[in-house]
């Protein structure tokens, strides 16, 4: 990391995190002045005139140029897709638990004052709340449902066709298909060349800035005029050299999320489209690899300006302001062959310098990924970060093209949205965070007769309970009744959701660069993709697998534990009942271990899950599918289950992850946990799958521990599993596994000769062990 | 060899990353001739099952207490006392502790069963990784570990053996056709400490020692001697052993292992004491180059040393 980056990292770092009304302001006038207009036109409108009239900064220093809002790390307040909840919470952004955002008090006064009684019926999160919010409430303890008071997101735009045209000649072939058409395909096209209109100005605007300035910061000023010169050239042709492509891409990005203010638009596979400019600039000599990191690294910055502000319930569940601009190297290209190259190490080491949460950085992985690539990806690893994930392209193409219909050429050039959420690039609207559905509070109404463990409500209708099931058999069959229940109810307020966002949430520009909107003549939020998902999440399959399992043995097959005992303990969350508990834990296999009866049993109810789904399909007319991910969800989402059959206490949280064994539950190492999520088929995770785990930092720290590492990863290609990241075990998680051992109980470490599980060896050693392992080494 | 051999094996590791190369399951067979002091492993020094107590795991519900006999189990402070010695039915105590904090130390495997257990890893092998053979003395159940290494190299999977070679030279020459690696220990180069430190003397051991260096597989063999401060980390000692093994084959490798200061972590749980202070120390880098020195000094070319971190 050079001087510049250094500065510009360390400004930005510094720099306070403030809420901001000021587009909001705008949205809201626009609003005003063209009540009589159709919703497209007045979103259209809206986003031409925040480009034209949002504040704009530039930092001398600053090679690539660009943000939503004057201060860095802004929480855009954004009234159309919802704002009561920001009525209710304004004051609290600077003091709740997660994700804090400054406030200015004369921002607090003006947005009572004036804007949100205006959008007080007119937002989406109303308009739902009105429509269809009883019912959304009834299924929430069983179901989550997403996206009701923010647009989607979570797309990959077509970086590449952005690239080549540049906003011009988009906007030349919208203007020349007005003429063809008519009707709602007419305005669409018309507030197409509005939003470019927009972008044009925004991009001749930065360029001003940039010549103003250059006389006040002589020390600056080549940089400057570098800008000025570059922003200019954008706004009317395509992006020429390596620099302006980084620019050009930068600006695509701030304008999706003025548009949306969603959470994740990804840049996808920036190898693959950034390599043709680095190598032509590389082979004419305009740029060396150190000014290509340089200008990388700036733009890595850009990629942590922009945050996202969510309700307070949301930030717990999506904790740390991710806003998902994933980027995915390596993988192989439109013929099957691998494919890597200098974009490749170029972000690898960007990443490596600057060690920041963004962007989420993604490696695919296949059978012939390179030594080198390899070698690389685990050295970032050995940082610490926890990135980057890898993707496994052996798992993931074949599901989408067999589960989901993908051709072969989009499979093999899927990209990655939000966290791990799967898609083709350019032409698809995945909807992937559609809903989360929580199998184990499903599997809590099963043995309990519909009746929530926790407050003694009743939820739904009593099928039956765990002390009337005559067999394993009985039991499972109410649990799919319950199963599906809600599964009938989840879809319904699915289309609800949907429907609102055709109606509120038209977005244009997003559509000017995802295929075949332009085409077909047909907003995105209303099918113009040319895929059309939607996911669902199944929330967990660990604890599902390890309750069920502990059911069917201990219960029906050795009858060591009587029915109605277990259902009294587990209302009693295990009061007098801890012998029965440690039984649980202790004398049942558990998932995550190589042990195929419960990791199938896991599967099995996944899969029928999975089959339900297909009788689905969504409001734009697309398949729906399955995830296994929680990103932070598995804490509230764990709150909310009673005590459970694998000996989890009411409201511990479930495993993470989503494809994760339960916490200290895989005694039998690494190895073991893959096999056991390699018995997940992979239709159960086109939309997704995540897997988490921990190593010790001495693990990287010889050649021979990297190479052991690499044969890891490249016996997890093998096993296709779709997803893995890795977490670094640092000092304090030690510390933390010497206090609460039951939390730690699959952590090992090596004891010189022997490994040994960490928790059950003396005090002393442990400190022993504890000193050793000290983070900063490596 | 019938097939229907079975072994007590202590424990089965599962991606045993420091025990030769590549991802490893390492097997630890029960039962070892010899007693030195130092040992890491003490829980597999009997060749019969004997129970296990992870004090770290006991709740104190008193489960066991009410299936015991009063010469097994004794119940104080809050907490059961167990006589290790008592060789009596020990499952239904084993049954009864609902957390697995009283548990039988070892299981019995047929060679297939063990197959099994060894296939589980094998997508993980990879060109380098395989099975290690550890213990006890994994040479001293011969017939059983030779059907399992054949059945392994017919598989194609890697195969290593950690060996105090403390036994007949029938049993070397049985397993070594089918082993791709071989960790000999040599410990003390004079009989008497030998006996002294391990209980048997070394006349079967360079027996051995000298047979395989003599023999086909010789460039499969690393000769090790642990570092014990105050009995085999000694120059003389290092340099004596050096000289032998070169003599007899000047390629020979040769493993020095640091001290390992948590060897007396796993003797609460089997209710012994570990034979040695448990205070002593590491050597350093500078005293290791020493202990090297020595082995060069002795006429070894080929030291095989731990890689240091490189980062």
């Amino acid at each position: 990391m050079n001087e510049r980056i250094e500065y510009l990292k360390e400004k930005m770092l510094g720099e306070e995190r403030y809420a901001s009304i000021e587009q909001a302001r705008i949205i809201t006038r626009v609003y005003q002045e063209n009540e009589d207009r159709s919703t497209a036109r007045k979103r259209a409108l809206s986003l031409k005139a925040a480009l034209e009239e949002m504040e704009i900064v530039i930092d001398p220093m600053e090679r690539i140029v660009g943000n939503r809002t004057k201060g860095v790390r802004a929480g855009v307040v954004f009234p159309e897709s919802g704002c009561s909840w920001v009525n209710r919470e304004f004051e609290d952004l600077p003091t709740r638990p997660q994700d804090r955002f400054q406030v200015r008090q004369e921002d607090i006064r003006e947005f009572r004052e004036s804007i949100y009684p205006y959008w007080q019926n007119r937002s989406m999160e109303e308009k739902i709340r009105r429509e269809y919010g009883k019912e959304i409430q009834a299924i929430s303890r069983v179901v989550k449902i997403n996206q009701t008071d923010h647009a989607q997101g979570h797309i990959c735009p077509d970086v590449e066709l952005w690239l080549k045209k540049g906003p011009a000649l988009i906007r030349q072939e919208a203007k020349s298909r007005i003429y063809l058409s008519e009707g709602s395909e007419r305005e669409f096209y018309e507030c197409m060349v509005l939003t470019l209109d927009g972008a044009i100005t925004f991009m001749h605007r930065y360029a001003n800035l940039a010549d103003r300035m250059s006389a006040d910061h002589p020390e600056c000023s080549e940089n400057l005029k570098e800008i000025a010169h570059c922003c200019r050239g954008l706004a009317h042709r395509p992006a020429q050299s390596f620099r302006e492509a980084l620019q050009s891409l930068w600006f695509l990005f701030v304008i999706l999320h003025m548009e949306s203010n969603a959470s994740s638009f990804s840049p996808g596979r920036m190898d693959q489209y950034l390599i043709s400019y680095y190598r032509n600039d590389i082979r004419s000599g305009a740029l060396d690899e150190e000014e290509a990191l340089e200008l990388m690294e700036c733009l890595w910055l850009k990629f942590n300006q922009i945050v996202y502000l969510r309700n307070r319930g949301s930030a717990k569940y999506f904790a740390g302001f991710p806003i998902g601009f994933n980027i995915a190297v390596g993988g192989v290209d439109s013929e099957g062959n691998d494919t890597c190259n200098e974009i490749s190490f170029l972000c690898l080491k960007a990443q490596e310098e600057l060690g920041l949460p963004q962007p989420n950085l993604s490696v695919r992985l296949n059978r012939n990924t390179s030594h080198e690539l390899m070698q690389k990806a685990i050295a970032v690893v050995a940082k610490g970060s926890g990135m980057p994930q890898f993707f496994n392209d052996e798992a993931i193409i074949h599901s989408m093209m067999e589960d989901l219909g993908v051709s072969e050429r989009d499979a093999r050039n899927y990209a990655i949205v939000g966290c791990v959420e799967l898609t083709s690039s350019g032409n698809c609207l995945g909807w992937s965070d559609a809903a989360m559905f929580n199998l184990c509070k499903a599997l809590e109404l099963a043995l309990n007769h519909g009746v929530d463990e926790i407050t003694g409500e009743r939820l739904c209708e009593d099928y039956g309970g765990l002390d009337t099931c005559a067999s394993f058999e009985e039991l499972e069959k109410v649990f799919l009744k319950i199963v599906d229940f809600y599964i009938d109810e989840m879809m319904k307020a699915e289309e609800k959701v949907e429907k609102a966002h055709q109606e509120c949430l038209p977005s244009a520009f997003l559509s000017a660069v995802v295929h075949d909107c332009m085409e077909k003549g047909l907003d995105v939020t209303k099918g113009g993709a040319h895929y059309n998902f939607s996911g669902i999440q199944m929330i967990q399959i660990a604890n599902l697998a390890d309750s069920l399992e502990a059911v069917r043995k201990l219960v029906f097959e050795e009858k060591e534990i009587d029915a109605g005992q277990l259902l009294d303990a587990l209302r009693k969350d295990f009061r007098g009942y801890e012998v029965l508990q440690a039984r649980l834990l202790n004398k049942a296999p558990k998932y995550g271990n190589d042990i195929r009866e419960v990791d199938e049993l896991g599967a099995k109810y996944a899969e029928y899950f999975r089959k339900r789904m297909k009788e689905y399909t969504n409001y734009r007319g697309g398949l729906v599918h399955t995830g296994m991910y929680t990103v932070s969800a598995h804490v509230p989402m764990g709150e909310n289950v009673g005590a459970s059959a694998d000996g989890r206490n009411a409201g511990m949280p479930l495993a993470d992850g989503g494809m994760s064994p339960s916490f200290g539950r895989d005694m039998n190492g690494p190895t073991a946990v893959l096999k056991s999520v390699s018995r997940l088929p992979d239709s159960l995770t086109t939309n997704g799958g995540l897997l988490n785990m921990k190593f010790l930092p001495e693990f990287f720290d010889t050649e021979e521990g990297r190479e052991k590492f690499e044969s890891f990863l490249r016996a997890f290609t093998d096993l296709r599993i779709p997803h893995i990241q890795f977490n670094v075990v640092r000092k304090e998680d030690l510390l933390n596994a010497k206090a609460h051992p039951d939390q730690y109980r699959s952590l090992t470490v090596r004891v010189a000769g022997y490994t040994a599980y960490f928790v059950e060896l003396d005090g002393k050693i442990q400190d022993e062990i504890i000193e050793r392992t000290s983070y900063d080494r490596i | 060899m019938t097939g229907s051999e079975t072994a007590l094996v202590f424990d089965i590791k599962r991606f045993a990353v420091h025990d030769g190369a590549g991802i490893r399951t390492t097997v630890f067979f029960k039962g070892c001739p010899l007693r030195c002091r130092w040992c890491q492993n003490p829980e597999g020094l009997e060749e019969s099952q004997r129970p296990v107590f992870f004090q770290s795991r006991c709740i104190h519900c008193g489960s066991c207490l009410k299936v015991a006999d009063p010469e097994q189990e004794k119940w104080e402070n809050n907490g059961p006392v167990w006589n290790f010695k008592w060789r009596g039915d020990w499952n239904r105590a084993v049954h009864a502790c609902p957390t697995g904090a009283l548990a039988m130390d070892s299981r019995r495997y047929t060679v297939s069963e063990l197959m099994e257990k060894i296939r589980e890893d094998r997508v993980f092998f990879r060109e380098n990784g395989g099975v290690t053979f550890s213990g006890g003395e994994p040479l001293l159940q011969n017939a059983f570990l030779t059907a399992v290494l054949k059945q392994c190299r017919k598989e194609g999977i890697h195969t290593a053996v950690e060996t105090s070679l403390s036994v007949s030279s029938e049993a070397v020459r049985n397993t070594v056709p089918y082993l791709d690696q071989i960790f000999a220990d040599f410990k003390l180069f004079d009989g008497d400490q030998h006996r002294k430190h391990t209980g048997m003397d070394n006349t079967q051991i360079t027996e051995n020692i000298r047979f395989l260096l003599e023999s086909d597989h010789r460039d499969a063999v690393t000769v090790r001697t642990p570092l014990i401060p105050g009995i085999t980390a000694d120059y003389d000692n290092i340099q004596k052993i050096a000289h032998m093994i070169s003599s007899l084959y000047p390629e020979v490798k040769y493993e020095l292992l640091n001290y390992n200061t948590l060897a007396p972590a796993k003797y609460p749980m089997t209710g012994k004491t570990y034979p040695l202070m448990d205070t002593l120390a590491r050597f350093s880098e500078k005293e290791m180059d020493r202990f090297y020195q020595a082995a060069s000094d002795g006429g070894v070319r080929n030291t095989v040393r731990e890689e240091k971190a490189s980062v």
